[in-house]
């Protein structure tokens, strides 16, 4: 490999991560790498690096930093642009996100199970009364969390294809920057004016809680909110789906691993860790910038040089899981660093634990001999993405 | 055999992923979903899904002692 390759790499095998990974955690782990724009930056590739440096003060996670590092233009105009706490340090970041945390407590989603598990039963027969072949995507994957995010969140069902697109489109690699900063606005007007519905007419939702507990009294103002509402949305949507539809694939293409899922209905919640820690859709985050120099592993990272830290290099870590590009229901991948690591690590993870758990059991219950339609490299993944994910997966039972 | 858990609050950020692994022992504040200890010094047969539920803490805010020898 050169000195410092352009990032981001192409993958060669569709359910693996770029080789360049490999390489890097076994000759230079925090690998030295060139931006879009000229820039340096550096990849964690291993788990302990990954965690080491998302817990160390002295990376910032603050997106409006001029130097602030972004794998494309288009998402250097949406991080500018950003003002949810997903994009700030502590203590602005917890102020926030307290506000937020008792609505995803693990109580409160073990709670939710059992209307996860009427939605997924509800689209699972609409899928049955239309017969084969289907498009699992479109189906099921797309449905199943907004249909979620409607009942807890309180966003209505009919924009979920509005939601769908606005949390799609900030994510391409080849988009405008003016068009990333259109569909990233665009999301919170539309929150704005939702926000406005829900304080007209409060339900029994997430959004109308927060409205009564921290707009009223003051403590938050309706902008800030838009934004917050406007983040929580996009990510209740877009990564789940993704995980649906690569995880149902990556099952298809394992019929032996498939087959101890049917067998053994215990094994749900650990093999969703496994599907979890192998497919790794959220590529080129979490991200972060260094506020002084800082040496790891022999690599000297600069101030101002940016940071990616690689989940789906860390989660193939040798160190931490044995034959790591294996698919294995059984093992302990508990580890697996999908949902990120430390004050950012993903407020939603017990939400989207839950709907992939019900998702993927009720699915292979309803319809064990669950197909493809096409040939497997028929199906189009998606590689102009910033997630990963599959466009179209056509299954026939 | 007991052992000893120790919490550090101001760290915890609410992912409650101790509370899934090890009931007995953790639980989250209503209001906020910090972490509430339930048992200081618990029974050894609970170390194992201690050690599991301090593993996956994402802001490692849960330390267990052990002391010489493992408990149970």
């Amino acid at each position: 490999m050169s000195e410092a390759p352009l990032f981001p790499f192409k993958r060669t095998r569709r359910f693996d991560p770029p080789d360049e990974y490999g390489r890097a955690r076994a000759e230079r782990p925090v690998f030295p790498v060139t931006l879009w724009n000229g820039q340096r930056a550096w990849l964690l590739t291993r788990h302990d690096h990954f965690r080491t440096v998302l817990m160390d003060p002295r990376f910032s996670g603050e997106f409006a930093r001029p130097d602030f590092p972004a794998v494309t233009q288009a998402r250097v105009a949406i991080d500018k642009g950003e003002r949810a706490f997903v994009g700030m340090d502590n203590p602005r970041h917890g102020h926030y996100r307290r506000m937020l945390t008792k609505e995803f407590t693990a109580k409160r989603m073990m709670a939710l199970r059992p209307k996860v598990e009427a939605i997924a039963a509800g689209l699972l027969d609409v899928m049955e009364k239309k017969g084969p072949p289907v498009d699992l995507i479109e189906a099921l994957a797309v449905e199943l969390p907004a249909l979620v995010m409607c009942e807890l969140f309180g966003s209505p069902y009919e924009d979920h294809t509005f939601i769908m697109s606005c949390a799609a489109g900030r994510h391409g690699l080849k988009q405008s920057p003016e068009e990333a900063h259109r569909t990233a606005r665009a999301l919170v007007d539309y929150c704005r004016r939702l926000i406005e519905v829900k304080e007209k007419a409060p339900a029994d939702d997430m959004l109308s809680r927060v409205i009564e507990e921290h707009v009223l009294p003051g403590t938050l103002s309706r902008e800030d909110l838009a934004e917050i509402c406007s983040m929580i949305l996009r990510a209740g949507h877009d990564t789940t789906t993704n995980m649906i539809g690569l995880g149902t694939m990556l099952l298809l293409q394992h019929p032996d691993q498939l087959a101890e899922l049917k067998r053994d209905d215990g094994l749900i919640d650990n093999a969703v860790e496994e599907l979890l820690r192998f497919l790794a859709p959220v590529q080129f985050a979490p991200r972060r910038v260094a506020l002084e120099d800082v040496e790891i592993a022999g690599s000297l990272i600069r101030k101002g040089e940016g940071v990616f830290a690689i989940s789906p290099s860390a989660n193939r870590d040798e160190a931490v899981f044995a034959k790591p590009d294996a698919v294995d229901l059984h093992r302990d991948a508990s580890q697996h660093l999908t949902f990120g690591y430390g004050i950012h690590h993903c407020l939603g993870q017990g939400l989207a634990r839950i709907e992939l758990q019900v998702v993927f059991a009720m699915l292979f219950q309803r319809f064990p001999n669950l197909r493809l339609a096409v040939p497997a490299q028929e199906i189009p993944f998606k590689n102009d993405m910033q997630i990963y994910g599959i466009y179209r997966l056509p299954v026939v039972w | 055999m007991k052992f000893r858990i120790r919490i550090d609050e101001s760290l915890c950020i609410g992912a409650g992923r101790c509370v899934v692994q090890a009931p007995e022992l953790f639980d989250q504040r209503e209001e906020d979903g910090i972490v509430i200890l339930l048992q200081e010094t618990p029974d050894g047969a609970l170390y194992d899904r201690a050690i599991r539920a301090a593993a996956q803490c994402p802001a490692r805010v849960i330390e267990i002692e052990s002391g010489d020898k493992p408990a149970g």
